[in-house]
């Protein structure tokens, strides 16, 4: 009878060794057969970071890069510094004495820590929303409009359309379209924050950072953000700060977990949060004491 | 096991799950090793209490499914715990199917026991000796978070393919030599049939343990040690025209 010759039970022992996927490089672009997502490119490239508040240091070398038309998202209890890496991304600390920062942040090349760059510039490519909405005490329209005001002038006509088009892009003109006059502090707190990333995005920025942007709203609510995330994706870079772990799983292609001013793991979502390799990691997204 | 969730009943949840899947593995061997003793010594009463005992792993399976599909729904569980959960409900399902074919191969004592008893019957022990292990030894994979432990078993089952492979042929060699024989050679070779498919489920869990263990799924191309699937067997055509020439 013709047996066929199997491999032997060491054989397969030794095929089987390493357990670790090998299969996780970058696409190198140009060379798959199936037209893939653009290749990606490194927007923001935060260097060797270290922060301080007084003496208190509140970043310890944090370096890692922020995608294009990605969303990268940083997780991490309370204090671990996520917030102040997002503050140092657009310079609000400077607003504050006795803060301090080291290392570069390169945004297209450019090193926006450095001495004498025109914020105005800085902040005009980046667009800021924070946890809690913050309409100013205006009309809809003039809460739209006011950042544009500061960076340009700007014919009638095509101002409507830019509020048109930042309102339709948060998903909120539908519902306000007929009452753009109103006092924006008449909406909703989810029609509020929708109202704070149109304010962000009819300047024209590209890169967005939300600061928790939906811990202050319904879960109805937080969804119309996170399909805004989903949406505005495909033109920004965007950096999102959340407490809320399945949010960040939900709505990220990137995650950062940040322990105690550290930058513990960065990895592409799915495998954070299914397979992560730092174990403190593993054990503050499946809530354990660490 | 890692460190403690910091919420309690999480734990308490997960660590049920847990003990479920093991009770259902004992239960699993038992219940194998209970109907190959019936096979051996031709005890249909035995046979009988494996049949009703299949009930409940039955039972055993729909408790830890909802178990598990309350874990999914209410605690949105993540990486580790996430496989733990998954891995458990595949266990099962395989751990179950485990005990339904210690209850054909049961049904099929029964059956057996009443023609008399033929020779082959004896090649049966010697695989279901080897299946068990493997049950036994996946199991204590699961226990220990062992993964070497699995991939053994997972290797180990090209024994058992091999054993069938081997058994198939005796039973084929008997029912040519003996009409008479088909009958019982035939539910020998369902039962062999179904101690092998045992062994399949059993490097199923490995795999699964494996998943658990590294958070990566096994993908290697397991050894396989039968292929009488591909066999084609006539009356040996050889010795027919020999004879007359």
């Amino acid at each position: 009878m013709d047996m066929e010759r199997t491999p032997g039970a060491n054989l397969a022992m030794a095929r089987i060794g390493m357990p670790a996927a090998t299969s996780r490089e970058q696409p190198v672009s140009g060379t798959g057969a199936a037209p893939v997502a653009a290749a990606l490119t490194v927007k923001v490239d935060i260097r060797d970071v270290s922060f301080y508040y007084g003496k208190s240091q509140a970043l310890k070398n944090i370096s890692l890069p922020l995608y294009d038309r990605r969303v990268t998202a940083f997780i991490g209890p309370s204090g671990c510094g996520k917030s102040t890496l997002l503050r140092i991304l657009n310079r609000i600390y400077e607003l504050y004495p006795n803060q301090t920062v080291g290392g570069e942040v390169l945004v297209d090349g450019q090193n926006i820590l450095a001495p004498g760059l025109d914020l105005n510039v800085v902040r005009a490519k980046i667009g800021m929303v924070f946890q809690r909405p913050t309409p100013f005490p205006m009309s809809i329209y003039d809460n739209v409009t006011f950042g544009i005001r500061l960076y340009e002038r700007l014919e009638r006509s095509e101002l409507d359309n830019r509020v048109e088009s930042a309102l339709r892009r948060a998903a909120l003109w539908d519902e306000v379209k007929d009452k753009l006059r109103q006092s924006a502090l008449g909406l909703s707190g989810g029609q509020q924050q929708r109202l704070c990333i149109a304010r962000a995005i009819a300047v024209e920025p590209e890169i967005l950072l939300l600061d928790e942007p939906a811990s202050a709203l319904d879960p109805l609510s937080t969804q119309r953000i996170e399909e805004l995330i989903a949406e505005l994706k495909s033109d920004y870079c965007i950096a999102i700060v959340t407490h809320n772990m399945q949010q960040a799983a939900r709505s990220s292609d990137y995650t950062a977990f940040m322990y105690l001013g550290e930058l513990i793991e960065f990895d592409e979502t799915e495998r954070i949060f299914t397979h992560p390799q730092k174990k403190r990691t593993e054990d503050y997204i499946t809530g354990r004491f660490g | 096991m890692a460190a403690e969730h910091i919420i309690k009943s999480y734990d308490e949840e997960l660590n049920r799950l847990n003990k479920m899947i093991v009770e259902m593995g004992g239960l699993a061997e038992s219940q194998l090793a209970a109907a190959i003793d019936a096979v051996a010594t031709r005890d249909s009463e035995l046979a009988a209490r494996v049949i009703e005992g299949d009930e409940q792993v039955d039972q055993l399976e729909r408790d830890m499914d909802n178990l598990a599909i309350r874990l999914l729904a209410l605690r949105q569980p993540m990486a580790r715990d996430l496989r733990e959960i998954v891995v458990a409900l595949k266990i099962g399902s395989d751990l179950e199917r485990i005990c339904d074919y210690a209850a054909n191969v049961a049904k099929r004592a029964i059956a057996l026991a009443q023609s008399p008893p033929i020779q082959p019957v004896h090649a049966l022990p010697r695989m279901s000796t080897l299946a068990l292990r493997l049950v036994r030894d996946v199991i204590d994979s699961y226990v220990e978070r062992d993964a070497d432990k699995a991939l053994a078993v997972w290797v180990g089952d090209e024994e058992l393919d091999e054993m069938y492979a081997n058994l198939f042929r005796v039973f084929l060699t008997y029912m040519m030599e003996d009409p008479r024989n088909i009958g019982a050679c035939t539910h020998l070779l369902f039962m062999a049939k179904n101690i092998e498919r045992i062994g399949d489920h059993a490097t199923n869990i490995a795999e699964n343990v494996f998943y658990l263990v590294h958070g990566t799924p096994l993908t290697q191309v397991r050894p396989k040690g039968d292929k009488s699937s591909l066999e084609v067997v006539a009356p040996d055509r050889a010795s027919g025209p020999a004879g007359t020439a």
